[in-house]
């Protein structure tokens, strides 16, 4: 697990371009502060992958209240929210 | 004493488990609630959790052995060398029977059941049919009469084509006894109606927007809907056993999750309880867990009604096949650009009538208000 948080970044990244590529779409160009649920590259069971991803990648088991915009919203959010609850930004 | 922790029943129509893992070995202490062995049904990977506290005194059988529900899967104890009764120190499924003789309707039933003689506590000096029962009951084990059965057209010849026959996955399997069901039992019948979904997306982005929601709400909304429309009309809470309408007091939503290649039917139980948002995020969780593969036996049976979604492959219509003991599953399509969404339904028409269903999709078409 890389806790380095442009590493984090670019696998979060990473991961989105590939579940919107799953669907039929190309998320190449996603901003790091675009909202990924209103970016309509990923759909709402693809959000779910997401995730459940992001829970196992970085050991983050997550309370159900805790899946939120202000939270995971963005890739640089859930880059910073992993920092913050690994204690690292 | 010791005591025995017994293969769980997960699903009506899984008789037999396959133990997929051990978590503890002899000598461990196991609390209450603690994870002990992990086992595989037809639809789902297993937690069994340790019923008491104490110490593990023998595993009855091996990881890869299938064994029937309601056997013995390990001994536990006070302490760490009590002795394991001998009766049952033999692993059931496919192991010999215990002391008490069995009395020849309980042989029958033990037969039909697929249990072990031996597995079963005797109250007195023969193995008696309530004996069997009581068992039964303990451990929710129902009789093959009461369960939706797999029916294998007898004698049938294979293709005229080069081939070869392979087994089903469990995932197959588990569709194959669904969908014996939806045939053998059910009058399934199917209707639809079209609707504006506006009101409806509306309704679902204010929510999100309100409570800051990654994921759209849309179908949970949807869904937590036919919860309550369905609590206001209980009969459409029901199914058909053995001639009598079984009326239904909770109200336990399906859901179908695609993870992956694999479908499951998840189950949020006594969905009817639960206030908008609570329900919300009791769907998200079963949802993750399927996603997961950590689906608990709680989470992948019972439904009483179910929900599907195909919107997002762009299906104009889908008919879902009936789940067993289930007499009404909604089925929702979006086609993409079209300006129109489609609430169907596949209903048991034993049970429903097609104006119970169609006057439920009208209700459904619209968001509370």
């Amino acid at each position: 697990m890389n806790l380095d948080r442009d590493a984090i970044k670019a696998a979060v990244r990473a991961k989105v371009i590939e579940l919107a590529k799953s669907l039929g779409m190309d998320a190449g160009d996603i901003g790091d502060d675009d909202i990924i649920p209103a970016s309509g590259y990923v759909d709402s069971a693809a959000i779910l992958e997401l995730v459940v991803w992001y829970e196992g990648e970085y050991d983050l088991p997550l309370k159900q209240d805790e899946i939120n915009i202000d939270n995971l919203g963005s890739i640089n959010a859930m880059a910073d929210f992993v920092l913050k609850r690994k204690g690292g930004g | 004493m010791a005591f025995a922790l017994h293969a769980p029943r997960v699903n009506n129509n899984d008789d037999i488990v396959q133990v997929i893992a051990f978590r503890v070995a002899p000598g461990d202490l196991v609390k209450k609630g603690d994870v002990v062995v992990d086992v595989e049904t037809d639809k789902a990977i297993v937690e069994v959790e340790a019923e008491r506290d104490g110490y593990v005194l023998k595993l009855m059988c091996a990881v890869d052995d299938k064994v029937a529900v309601g056997s013995i899967l390990l001994w536990q104890g006070d302490s760490a060398d009590e002795p394991v009764p001998e009766s049952v120190a033999a692993t059931p499924v496919e192991g010999g029977g215990g002391n008490a003789r069995p009395t020849a309707k309980a042989r029958a039933l033990l037969k039909e059941l697929g249990l072990d003689a031996g597995v079963v506590p005797a109250t007195g000096e023969r193995l008696t049919l309530a004996d069997v029962e009581a068992h039964m009951a303990a451990h929710g084990i129902r009789r093959r009469d009461q369960t939706p059965a797999v029916a294998a057209p007898a004698g049938e010849s294979l293709p005229d084509v080069p081939g070869d026959l392979v087994d089903l996955s469990a995932e197959e399997r588990g569709m194959l006894i669904t969908v014996s069901w939806h045939r053998d039992h059910a009058a399934a019948t199917y209707l639809e109606v079209e609707y504006d979904p506006k009101a409806w997306e509306d309704h679902a982005a204010a929510y999100a927007s309100a409570n800051k929601l990654m994921l759209s709400p849309l179908l949970p909304l949807l869904a937590y809907r036919l919860v309550q429309l369905v609590k206001a009309s209980p009969r459409l809470n029901a199914t058909v056993v053995n001639g009598k309408r079984f009326q239904y007091k909770p109200v336990n939503l399906g859901f179908t999750v695609q993870a992956g290649e694999t479908l499951y039917l998840t189950v949020v139980r006594d969905a009817d309880s639960l206030e908008t948002a609570k329900f919300i995020e009791a769907l998200g969780e079963v949802q993750r867990h399927a996603i997961q593969r950590k689906l608990s036996r709680e989470e992948t049976s019972g439904a009483t009604i179910a929900f599907s979604s195909m919107a997002r492959w762009n299906v104009s219509r889908h008919i879902p096949i009936l789940p067993p003991y289930c007499s009404l599953m909604i089925a929702h399509a979006a086609p993409k650009g079209s300006g129109r969404a489609v609430l169907g339904a596949s209903y048991d028409h034993r049970v429903l009538s097609g104006f119970d269903v169609a006057r439920l999709l009208m209700d459904l078409a619209k968001p509370p208000v």
